[in-house]
């Protein structure tokens, strides 16, 4: 019950920001937007659990705003006034909510951007609303794209959950079977899981069969934005702020307030190794990722082959499961396959176990960023690439992997961050005395050691950002699709 | 992009890194923070190398599935359950070590010398020192009564201390009281079983509730914080060891503790390391270092420990409390703590 209300909870809310915010930069033209359409993807960076630990020190009774209250009010006790609860099902779904509607507003406003101009020049000629006549329709594969990934990231999360102390299927999972040791009982409940998850990619891909997309003039137009006026532009600008004040700003605002009392003249010292381990991990998994699900993504869209494409789909499944699970399932196959090649690979306990582990986890991510973005090419393309004799793999080549750069960018930053992210699959998986940024910040945050935890943590989101800056002009340049 | 000579380097490196000397592999439940100091001064004696991987889950499922190819020597937990689950599952080799006999009593270890508790903590009442008044509470018992209706907090009742403290209680008062006691206590609540223990403090401090149960160190570890105002959290708090009368059982006391995995290919250096954390230096440094109580019988208290009040412990076989896990879990299921 918990899990379908953080589910619901998180998906709505999430989308609701992801698509207003992408529908706003895209069509409405005001002071600053530059600014705000790359602000709005920040947030991306935030882990949601350490997130979740900064907010609930700041919310919780003992936490300053609620202190402020008291103190301006003059209450004395809990019993004077009320306060929602942010270690709730709640407070859960604000964090998450807040934290992941980037995927959604990224690819929301990918999708909008590679609509063709032609069909809201017509319906504006027909006095429909652009948004939801053509915006909204259009772009739906885009948006249920990102919201799957939301979903999933939903389903595997462990560590808010775990923090908020909220009963949800993936921890009830963990605490019978890493807890209390009982396989049985947490299968039981994986299944359940399991489940949900099919549920969600038959969904998905209903929404996405049902609709083939043929425009062969898009690439002609771009979409001119519309000038809004002084108090629309304002309006529009503080509506934008919300999700990155309460995503980015405010959190990081704490953080770092934390890492300055606790800053020691050693600390950089410490962490720079645990900081090229975090990046070295990031970059080779991403790039194994990247190759991995373009060659899938191809294969499975040239070839008809059904059965492909539905492995390939459970392969995405990954992402829903909760990384610990999938890492105590990564121990068990490496287990198997040291055994079956007669130990001559030692494969358990080495960094190509995280490196699999992470594969298996993240694929999803430029899977499904590399599917729509074929869904988006017209296929006659194809055709007339094979009527002049080239061959499925030169066509990839030479037609598709221009045409999806966009894509390809975009979920290999996703990846990055997410891996750099990554927590409980490392910390189970990793060699010994290796650490990386999250599982360093863990052992801190664990303890609920706020100030100690907050130097890596921080660390964390910088070096998310780092690809998202770096990246940004060439993503802008992306979006406004340039032909 | 031109990470991938960078990536091929470092993919050679991490693969033919080759071992030199001795060393001891640990798979450690215990934060690199909290345990690096006890390893140093190991390795500064022995000469022994330590490597260690650290995580709060899944590494007796990851050592597990490894089997004889584990790289793993020595395995470091808190908690008995969690130690036992080692135990349970076959993956700790028996140790004849005369030191560690002589070190450990009887009822800190396992019976076939599996595993050997390193340290103990014991769970302790805190009150508020302003609105509850001293001899009020004495007993863990104390805590399901009316009068406090509102006023207690508590951690989550499946986090392995309280699911400890629950199956020390099935022992003491036969399942169907403890059941009893369960329901009461968590009808006292003043909000959701929720943070740590830590956080039960800071609730006291801040007024939101008035009693929480927490593990000793804590305190000692929010008297020394380096934040001022956690160290005025643990001023606004009073301790009680509970169970103290002249016929009652003493308090639940939990441990740390550690064994040597099954498949260890540096037995020798594994126990040696095991027999180090034994000794009088290691028990007194547990300590200094997280204001826990030696499990060795000749080595003394801290003064620091000892200033909170002397006190007797519960002196159940620990292996008990672990046998009775899953009982106390349902219990906790069933009164939602």
């Amino acid at each position: 019950m918990n899990t379908l209300l953080l589910f619901v909870g998180v998906l709505t809310l999430a989308g609701g920001l992801g698509i207003s915010t992408a529908w706003i930069v895209t069509y409405y033209s005001f002071f600053g937007k530059k600014v705000i359409e790359w602000a709005l993807i920040l947030p991306l960076a935030c882990p949601a659990y350490i997130i979740a630990y900064v907010y609930t020190d700041f919310l919780e009774y003992a936490g300053p705003a609620q202190g402020f209250i008291r103190h301006i009010f003059g209450f004395n006790s809990a019993a004077d006034y009320y306060f929602p609860e942010i270690r709730s099902v709640m407070g859960a779904i604000f964090v998450m909510g807040f934290v992941l509607y980037p995927y959604i507003y990224i690819l929301a406003r990918t999708g909008f951007n590679n609509s063709p101009r032609s069909l809201y020049e017509t319906a504006a000629l027909y006095g429909r609303n652009k948004f939801f006549a053509v915006g909204l329709p259009l772009c739906r594969p885009y948006i249920v794209a990102g919201l799957a990934l939301v979903a999933m990231e939903v389903l595997s999360d462990f560590g808010t959950v775990e923090y908020f102390s909220v009963q949800t299927l993936t921890l009830g999972m963990f605490n019978v079977w890493i807890g209390m040791n009982s396989i049985s009982a947490a299968s039981q409940i994986a299944i359940v899981t399991f489940v949900f998850i099919i549920i969600l990619l038959v969904l998905e891909r209903k929404a996405r069969s049902s609709q083939k997309y043929n425009d062969t003039s898009k690439r002609l137009n771009n979409i001119s934005p519309k000038e809004l006026s002084l108090k629309k532009a304002l309006f529009a600008i503080c509506f934008c702020l919300v999700p990155i004040s309460v995503g980015f700003i405010v959190p990081i605002i704490i953080l770092i307030n934390n890492v300055f009392i606790g800053l020691k003249p050693d600390s950089f010292f410490v962490i720079f190794p645990v900081l090229l381990n975090t990046i070295f991990i990031g970059l080779t998994a991403t790039l194994i990722i990247i190759l991995l699900a373009f060659f899938s993504a191809s294969s499975a869209y040239f070839s008809k082959n059904r059965a492909l494409v539905i492995i390939y789909s459970i392969a995405a499944t990954g992402y829903a499961l909760p990384g610990t699970m999938l890492a105590i399932g990564v121990v068990i196959f490496f287990g198997f396959l040291d055994k079956f090649t007669g130990n001559i690979v030692f494969l358990g306990g080495t960094i190509y176990g995280v490196i699999f582990a992470l594969t298996v986890r993240f694929y999803a991510v430029p899977y499904g960023g590399v599917i729509s973005g074929y869904s988006r090419i017209p296929s006659n393309l194809f055709d007339a690439s094979k009527s002049l004799g080239y061959s499925s793999i030169s066509t990839s080549y030479k037609i598709t992997l221009p045409l999806i750069r966009t894509s390809i960018i975009a979920t290999a930053i996703l990846t990055f961050v997410d891996i750099v992210k990554e927590l409980p699959m490392t910390l189970i998986l990793r060699p010994f005395n290796f650490e990386t940024l999250a599982t360093y910040t863990y052992q801190f945050a664990h303890d609920e050691l706020m100030i100690e935890a907050s130097f890596p943590a921080f660390f964390i989101i910088i070096i998310g950002l780092i690809p998202i800056l770096l990246l940004q002009n060439q993503l802008n340049g992306f979006f406004h699709s340039k032909n | 992009m031109n990470f991938y000579p960078l990536s091929v380097i470092t993919f050679l490196f991490l693969s033919f890194t080759t071992v030199i000397g001795a060393e001891v592999n640990i798979y450690s439940h215990r934060q690199p923070f909290l345990i690096n100091p006890f390893l140093e001064k190991f390795t500064e004696e022995t000469g022994i190398r330590t490597n260690v991987v650290y995580a709060t889950k899944g590494l007796a499922q990851r050592l597990k599935a490894e089997g004889k190819n584990s790289p793993a020597d020595v395995i470091l937990t808190v908690d008995i359950g969690r130690l036992y689950i080692y135990d349970d599952l076959d993956l700790l080799a028996s140790v004849n070590s005369d030191i560690l006999n002589r070190n450990i009593p009887q009822n800190l270890k396992s019976p076939e010398n599996k595993w050997f508790a390193l340290s103990k903590r014991s769970r302790i009442i805190v009150t508020s020192k302003d609105r509850v008044k001293e001899g009020q509470i004495k007993k863990i018992e104390d805590l399901a009564d009316e009068q406090w209706k509102g006023r207690v907090c508590s951690r989550p009742g499946s986090h392995v201390y309280n699911r400890a403290l629950m199956a020390s209680l099935i022992l003491s008062l036969g399942e169907k009281a403890a059941e009893e006691w369960a329901k009461k206590f968590v009808g006292n609540l003043a909000r959701r079983p929720q943070g740590n223990d830590r956080a039960q403090v800071k609730a006291i401090f801040e007024g939101l509730c008035d009693i929480s149960i927490i593990n000793n160190y804590y305190f000692g570890k929010l008297k020394y914080s380096e934040d001022q105002i956690q160290r005025e959290w643990a001023k606004s708090v009073r301790l009680i060891f509970p169970n103290q009368g002249a016929e009652d059982r003493g308090a639940h006391v939990n441990i740390s503790g550690g064994g040597v995995a099954k498949y260890s290919k540096n037995k020798k250096e594994a126990v040696a390391l095991l027999e180090f954390l034994s000794k009088a230096d290691s028990q007194k440094m547990y300590g200094e270092i997280n204001f826990e109580y030696p499990v060795n019988p000749n080595v003394e208290t801290t003064e620091e420990l000892k200033s909170w009040g002397s006190f007797k412990s519960d002196r159940l076989p620990i292996i008990s409390i672990a046998l009775k896990a899953y009982e106390a879990q349902k219990i906790i299921d069933k009164v939602g703590w």
